[in-house]
């Protein structure tokens, strides 16, 4: 049997993808399905004093005009922080407050889409206006209350005060949006006690379960279905109102609804990445030697939520350094409230700290590669444990060398080509790797076929494929004998697609599953007549990649044995949870949340590493700031398949490049709305900014971090580009840019 | 999006009756700017005359003395002309770096010259624009984000820009409009189409109702060969200027004879800049006074706090457009 994982299989739903076979949630359409709208508020921060819905009520086509006062039995999860799926703690269309721009006001449902966005545009809403502000102010921002959150170790002032030299910035980034191309909807079908809802999730259990616990239904009364999801980053991560709105749109008319949320709202129904200032100070002897690093980092929130996406917790697992302070802060403004996008703790935290590296390798006239080395460690910087893998210079050297960074003139401003200064700069990336629960059912047939049933997403990484191949592998079957179905609440339970767990933790359930397969397998024919197996004690029977082993040297192939079994089919169910996972969250992920190991337990810090290489080009005339060539190495346990890696990977360079010189969700500060929400007007790359980009997968063997031995990567991708964009600019131009996105309007 | 009623006449006499019948009706050509505003709710016609299928008005040609473009002539099909590109290379320079691949495929001459501004505050209803709606105010002037403003030729009602590239090149090299109604064809410089806000915003160009743009004109000159047209934009396709200069230069020995120097991503209309042509006409040329065509071209700039950096930009965008096209002009000579 050929191996079918660490291969380059191309995934196998790719030709209907892109022939558009592929059934989206928003795709299907239950019969007598009737068409949902938002209307949006049009302050940021006061009360409603009145709703007048007569013109949208008058419009042909419209069936109902719902606001706060009439949308009868519109319930509410519980947010994030409170313990629930909800992305926010504060629900519109609750009471007459307005706490955000573009916050819904109103649900207008019609027979079909366009009547029912005319009526939404005609519903005329009376506010009383109150002040409000969007963006955070770092001056009054708060220290988060909760553990971890501020970390000190040993005396940072006295460590800058032993050093050669010290560098004290301040870095800041932008507002973000995902803008998936998928966009976000939600259809909703009651047929008496029982829903189905079609959404494009990243969660169908917690969606499922916030959705009953809202309503007091059990959960197997509701069925959430979300075959593929179109982009998600992040953004499709929680239960929004505008599903729970269709919920109660659908069940007070008795008719199935479906809502397209417009690009315009995406920018203020859901989550986006929170601005954020990143204070930095980080200091070194004459040899490179870090003696102390600082890191204030002061992420936006929203009036009601505190939402923290923790990056301290990843600069401080960095380099090594005998003093050390970090320190989580929030700073509220009026906006809804964050959320999670990819890379949510390290994208703008890794820019600031692989910048703040090479200003001081440019302090001490050493290579920036050199400097990570000497700083580099194998054993957590605070948390006195050892990583469970560390490759971070076998990245750097291997990136350094397809790149050619020794044979850069490093002097600023050195290299130039025509018109353009062109400049070489480098940056570190890592991403945690967490790893959650998960179940999975596998059905084998002795027609040399199997079917893997979990409820894990297919957010446009190939999940599928990767599925298959494991049970493919595992069983010695051929990957198109497998059959994977996902993205469904009804199947057993796998983890919210976020943080980058989806291989390592429904993959590993799916290993499991197949070795119970083989146990129920071997405990059948070894106690028939005949064969290899005969007699032997089941329990001395293993697996091997399709193989099925006795203790001395007995083989029967897996599929053979099955064969001669009378039954001929076996289902079994695997459930995969690390041994350093903890009660409280394994409980808490059954409970419908998001409970991991790692990356740090109390044995091991599990983290991916990698480094990445930019080549920068400022043009003399335009200023202009252009990257034609992007390299990148990366370690990351055992790659499943290299092909889809190398696109998640590639992905993520190329979002990097986006949040350096493109990404900017730009804010109307008067009136406190966010004013590019369209994507003529929020760039993203298009393919001629992305030149040559050079991906590297290292080999990496850590046994710790799970069965498979794989470490997730699709957020890892993006996190040294910024960093390294940044370092190139200053060696071109001298420049020293610690704001995103850098424009044209930086270089005059 | 309003219903509206559609209407496709087959020549152009029965769309200048469609046009002119009393309802409120919109040309359509290749869409890209009145659909797209028609979805924001920004303009609203009772119908639409789509003028496409008048095969009169579609192509291009390079004659004996002047270029002369239809009005349903296709952006990337006058983009991709390699004679064109012999004959005035910021003609297709500016075509080839407007919009997209799509856009361009879709959009047509005449609606190109009458792109609508991108101001954000224009395009989105919930704000303040005098433009949009007369008197209501200009949410840019009033604590807004002004990056994508302009400097030159504001006024205290609007600083919404002119975002469109071609009408550099055509302002440029002195090109004519052909405007048809039922009363006739009249002729008007191109530097006349577009009219500043001043106190009216709303109008935006000497258009009446009533009246299609059919073809616009170019009259051949020396300077064409020697042009080029250079735009600095945050991305490297599919993205607004943040400044830009259509130039052309014909050299009279070693001095410059002619000079042409407009200005894109920075004004409210497209721009001729004739104080830095006449600075530089007659006399050397280097890099020098390249850079000081550039300061001229925006001595009277008026940037708001977003826009202050399009000075400089501007200033060094028209210098090194400048560089180029005397590098094509020696060439010439």
């Amino acid at each position: 049997m050929a191996d079918t994982l660490d291969t380059r299989v191309t995934r196998y739903e790719a030709p209907r993808k892109v022939t558009g076979g592929t059934r989206y949630a928003a795709d299907f359409m239950p019969s007598g399905m009737l068409h949902g709208a938002l209307a949006t508020s049009a302050i940021a921060v006061g009360e409603i004093l009145g709703t007048d819905t007569s013109a949208a009520e008058a419009e042909p086509g419209v069936i109902a005009v719902y606001t706060h006062e009439t949308l009868p039995d519109h319930r509410q999860p519980k947010g994030f922080y409170q313990g629930g799926p909800g992305t926010a703690s504060f629900w519109p269309m609750t009471g007459t407050a307005i706490r955000y721009a573009g916050q819904p006001v109103a649900y207008v449902v019609a027979e079909n889409a366009a009547a029912a966005r005319r009526g939404a545009a005609l519903v005329s809403v009376e506010y009383e206006e109150s002040e409000a502000i969007v963006e955070m102010d770092p001056g009054s921002s708060f220290l988060v209350e909760a553990e971890g959150m501020e970390v000190t170790k040993g005396d940072v002032e006295a460590g800058i005060a032993a050093a050669a030299a010290v560098v004290d910035e301040t870095w800041t980034t932008p507002f973000q949006h995902h803008n998936p191309m998928e966009m976000f909807s939600a259809t909703a079908e009651w047929n008496g006690e029982r829903l189905s809802v079609w959404t494009p999730t990243q969660s169908v259990r917690t969606t499922r379960g916030g959705i009953a616990q809202a309503y007091d239904l059990p959960e197997t009364a509701i069925e959430v279905i979300s075959p593929f999801v179109g982009g998600a980053f992040g953004s499709k991560a929680g239960l929004p109102p505008y599903t729970m709105l269709t919920i109660a749109a659908a069940k007070a008319l008795g008719a199935p609804v479906r809502l397209i949320v417009t690009r315009a709202q995406m920018f203020t129904v859901a989550a986006f990445r929170p601005e954020s200032v990143q204070k930095i100070r980080l200091a070194a002897t004459t040899d490179g030697r870090f003696t102390a690093f600082e890191h204030i980092e002061i992420g936006q929130t929203s009036r009601f939520d505190p939402v923290v996406n923790p990056g301290t917790h990843m600069t401080r697992a960095m380099y090594a350094s005998p003093n050390i302070h970090t320190e989580q802060r929030l700073g509220r403004s009026d906006t809804n409230t964050p959320g999670f996008m990819r890379a949510p703790n390290e994208m703008q935290t890794f820019f600031a700290l692989e910048s703040a590296v090479d200003e001081l390798a440019r302090k001490l006239d050493m290579d920036p590669v050199e400097l990570r080395r000497v700083n580099d460690t194998k054993r957590h910087p605070v948390e006195d444990v050892p990583f469970s893998s560390r490759s971070l210079m076998e990245c750097y050297d291997a990136a350094a060398a397809s790149f050619g960074w020794g044979e850069r003139d490093a002097a600023v401003g050195a290299m130039t080509d025509g018109d353009w200064l062109v400049g070489y700069g480098c940056a570190t990336a890592t991403y945690p790797t967490a790893v959650a629960p998960s179940e999975a059912r596998v059905r084998m047939q002795s027609s040399g076929t199997a079917l893997v049933e979990l409820a894990a997403h297919d957010v446009g990484t190939g999940a599928y494929t990767i599925m298959g191949q494991i049970a493919a592998q595992r069983l010695g079957l051929p990957l198109a004998g497998v059959e994977v179905e996902m993205g469904n609440s009804n199947l057993p339970l796998a983890p919210l697609s976020g943080g980058s767990v989806t291989s390592a933790s429904a993959g590993s359930a799916v290993h499991v599953a197949c070795l119970n397969v083989a146990a129920d397998v071997a405990r059948t024919v070894s106690g028939m007549a005949d064969n290899p197996l005969s007699g032997l004690d089941p329990a001395s029977i293993t697996l091997d990649d399709g193989m099925l082993k006795g203790p001395d040297g007995q083989r029967m192939p897996l599929l053979d044995a099955l064969k001669a079994t009378p039954r001929g089919e076996v289902s079994a169910t695997g459930e995969y949870a690390h041994p350093d996972l903890t009660t409280q969250a394994l409980r808490t992920t059954y409970k419908g949340g998001y409970g991991v190991a790692g990356p740090v337990t109390k044995n091991r810090a599990m983290f991916a590493f990698g480094a990445e290489f930019a080549e920068v080009r400022v043009h003399r005339w335009t200023k202009e700031i252009r990257v034609p060539r992007l390299h990148g190495a990366f370690a990351a346990g055992n790659i499943l398949n290299r092909k889809t890696a190398h696109s998640q990977l590639m992905g993520g360079m190329v979002w990097g490049i986006g949040s350096a010189l493109h990404e900017h969700t730009v804010v109307d500060a008067p009136r406190a709305r966010f004013l590019n929400a369209n994507i003529a007007e929020y760039l993203i790359p298009v393919n001629a900014d992305v030149r040559e980009i050079n991906v590297e997968m290292l080999d990496e063997r850590d046994d710790y971090v799970n069965p498979l031995g794989v470490k997730g990567i699709g957020e890892l991708g993006i996190v040294g580009t910024a960093g390294a964009i940044a370092n190139a600019i200053h060696h071109a131009t001298g420049r020293r840019l610690r704001a995103l996105p850098f424009t044209i309007a930086d270089m005059v | 999006m309003r219903n509206f009623s559609y209407l496709r006449p087959a020549t152009l006499d029965d769309a200048l009756r469609a046009l002119g019948d009393g309802e409120r009706r919109d040309v359509l050509a290749g869409g890209t700017t009145v659909v797209d505003l028609m979805k924001l709710g920004v303009v609203d016609p009772d119908g639409l005359v789509d003028i496409t299928g008048i095969a009169a008005l579609e192509g291009h040609e390079i004659g004996g003395d002047r270029l002369r473009f239809g009005a349903l002539a296709r952006m990337a099909d006058v983009g991709d002309d390699a004679a064109l590109a012999a004959a005035c290379p910021a003609l297709t320079e500016s075509l080839w770096k407007a919009a997209s691949p799509q856009l361009r495929h879709a959009g047509r001459l005449g609606g190109n010259i009458l792109q609508r501004t991108r101001c954000p505050y224009f395009r989105e209803t919930l704000y303040a624009c005098n433009k949009r709606e007369p008197g209501s105010g200009c949410a840019a002037l009033d604590g807004g984000t002004t990056d994508l403003h302009a400097i030159l030729g504001g006024s205290e009602r609007c600083v919404a820009m002119y975002p469109g590239d071609w009408a550099q090149a055509l302002i440029a090299f002195d090109a004519t409009v052909v405007i048809r109604s039922r009363d006739g064809t009249r002729r008007i410089d191109f530097a006349d189409l577009h009219v500043p806000p001043g106190d009216t915003p709303e109008i935006e160009t000497v258009l009446k109702k009533g009246e299609i743009v059919t073809a616009i004109e170019v009259p051949i000159i020396p300077a064409m060969k020697g042009s080029h047209y250079l735009k600095a934009r945050d991305r490297e396709s599919y993205a607004f200027a943040s400044a830009s200069a259509a130039v052309g230069i014909a050299l009279d020995g070693d001095t410059v004879g002619d000079v042409r120097i407009a200005l894109g991503g920075v004004a409210s209309v497209p721009w001729r800049a004739r104080a830095a042509e006449d600075f530089l006409k007659g006399g050397p040329f280097d890099e020098a006074r390249a850079r000081e065509a550039g300061r001229i071209a925006f001595a009277d700039a008026t940037p708001l706090e977003g826009s202050a950096y399009k000075i400089e930009l501007g200033a060094s965008v028209v210098a090194g457009a400048l560089m180029t096209a005397h590098d094509r002009a020696r060439q010439e000579g």
